[in-house]
């Protein structure tokens, strides 16, 4: 049906066309993933919370993504150490690198590196998951016996979501600050003493505080929009796939974007 | 029982209408069930059967027309057996009693009542990934009646079973009627399902009800759609691909 419109454009047309069913799609996505969350926060208000479930969730997204945190965190740390104590020798301003190299773990990489990870780890499972209960009839099941998709499954997750993605992110900090301390040696010469004493004269209690809120953010952004594909792909086996893939895309989309704002929005001169 | 009419009405269907996309399924469907009554519904694949027993449940909105429902007791065996995968046969089955606010002992008896009835009690810790297809489609079958519902739709429950479990599944259908005095409707392809369990047939096609009656007079009637159906004939009315 679709081909045959789509032949009768002209080489202007179809662009248009397409970028006009491509805002569509954004917005209808959007509208679902405000409902979503609104009904998640709700039922958690109301005290609907399955612990059990929370707890298993927890051990799913948090403790399985440590590995693969720990791995990023560290060669992440590495390269940026490396880039930094470089230039900073440069301008003679070794005492610095330690303050400017945990500035950018703890406001940027940690909790950007623990949100891509858990992006394309938990999103794309939970999209695969929710996705496979819809075409086999699980969530129509739970319909029937009169138990809201959303309180059941979205609710876990997103409690899990929320609990464990700080402690990745702030995690991944450490192992990047690790990453740090030996590349600042290394590298520049420079006294791990040295360095955390450049550390603590630069970190502020607002850095946790933008670092706690971007990690808030990301768990938000990746269990709600993955939620959110999963409960609303219908069709056969070969949709799985194509919704992990749109899981992590806009969950990765969507964590890069909110990082930039956050950012913008809290930055301080020191 | 008190929200049960005076006719003992538990369900009535007036005028269904359901369309996907420009097809039109169901052109204004109508009929109505009594409390231990069991009507079946015959058709050739894609008529619209799942379609109405999903409208039924609330699972899909119709396009025009009325359901009225006499209790909130409402169970679907689904066509595939739409067991939750990550849960094992018996916490399916108190996942389907959690709005019942059972104690954790009444629940794990009626739980076990009802595995023993379907001949899975010894499966109670099993994943349904660890089960045969029939043995899947009795859990399903379990989970359905573990709230002693009052309406209950059956999608196709005894295809793709060997004889002897159709025959099995039959029998708990008609006890079921029996003992709850639930509402039933039996989608089926299987003449001995809808011979064996059914009050009155309904036969679907192109979007409307082309006969309906007793199972007995379906054998026997002139009607020219009732009659290939039966006699799995395919010279009639009926067009297939
Ligand atoms: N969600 C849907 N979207 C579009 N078409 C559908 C949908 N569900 C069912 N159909 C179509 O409606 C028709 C009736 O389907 P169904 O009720 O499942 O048939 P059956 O009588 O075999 O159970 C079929 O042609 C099917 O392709
Ligand atoms: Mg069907």
């Amino acid at each position: 049906m679709t081909s045959i419109k789509t032949k009768s454009l002209n080489i202007i047309g179809y662009p248009i066309h397409s970028l006009e069913n491509n805002l569509m799609g954004m917005f209808k996505h959007i509208g679902q993933v405000l409902i979503i969350y609104y009904y998640t926060l709700k039922f958690i208000f109301q005290g609907k919370i399955d612990y059990k479930e929370t707890f298993k969730q927890s051990y799913m997204i948090g403790v399985k993504s440590f590995f693969v945190v720990s791995i990023t965190a560290l060669f992440t740390g590495f390269a940026m150490s490396l880039q930094i104590s470089r230039e900073l020798v440069l301008f003679g301003a070794d005492t610095a690198i330690g303050g400017v190299v945990s500035l950018a773990l703890i406001r940027e990489i940690g909790p950007i590196t623990a949100g891509v990870m858990v992006a394309g780890r938990v999103g794309s499972s939970i999209a695969a998951e929710l996705t496979t209960m819809m075409i086999t009839e699980q969530i129509d099941a739970l319909k029937v016996m009169k138990i809201n998709p959303i309180e059941y499954l979205v609710v876990p997750r997103y409690m899990a979501g929320i609990l464990m993605m700080p402690i990745l992110s702030i995690y991944a900090m450490a192992v990047g600050l690790i990453a740090g301390i030996i590349v600042a040696q290394v590298a520049a010469n420079v006294q791990p003493a040295t360095f955390l004493d450049s550390v603590q004269q630069t970190i502020l209690d607002r850095d946790f505080e933008v670092h706690f809120l971007k990690s808030f953010i990301n768990a938000t952004i990746i269990i709600i929009f993955s939620c959110n594909i999963g409960l609303h792909t219908r069709g056969g086996a070969e949709d799985v796939g194509i919704a992990t893939t749109r899981a992590v895309v806009w969950s990765m989309t969507g964590i890069f974007i909110a990082n930039y704002i956050v950012t913008a929005l809290t930055f301080i001169p020191r | 029982m008190n929200e049960v009419n005076k006719n003992n009405l538990m369900l009535e269907v007036k005028n269904l209408k359901k369309s996907f996309g420009n097809r039109e399924i169901l052109k204004g469907i109508s009929f109505s069930i009594k409390a231990g009554e069991t009507v079946g519904i015959i058709g050739p694949s894609g008529c619209g059967k799942s379609t109405i027993l999903k409208l039924l449940c609330n699972l899909i909105e119709p396009d025009g027309g009325e359901i009225i429902k006499y209790s909130n007791d409402i169970s679907l065996v689904f066509q595939g057996s739409a067991l939750l995968n990550s849960l094992t046969v018996k916490e399916n089955l108190s996942l389907a009693l959690r709005n019942k606010h059972l104690s954790k002992r009444e629940e794990a008896e009626i739980i076990a009542e009802k595995l023993k009835l379907v001949g899975l009690s010894n499966f109670a810790n099993s994943y349904p990934a660890q089960l045969s297809g029939g043995q899947q489609k009795r859990t399903s079958f379990a989970r359905a009646i573990v709230i002693d519902p009052k309406i209950i739709f059956y999608d196709e429950p005894t295809t793709g079973l060997d004889p002897i479990l159709s025959t099995i599944i039959e029998d708990y259908i008609i006890t079921l009627s029996d003992q709850l005095r639930a509402a039933a409707i039996v989608v089926t392809h299987q003449l001995s399902t809808w011979t064996r369990t059914t009050d009155r047939l309904i036969l679907l096609h192109a979007g409307e009800i082309k006969w309906q009656g007793k199972p007995q007079e379906a054998l026997e009637t002139a009607d020219p759609y009732m009659r290939q159906f039966a006699l799995s004939s395919r010279d009639g009315p009926i067009l297939v691909g």
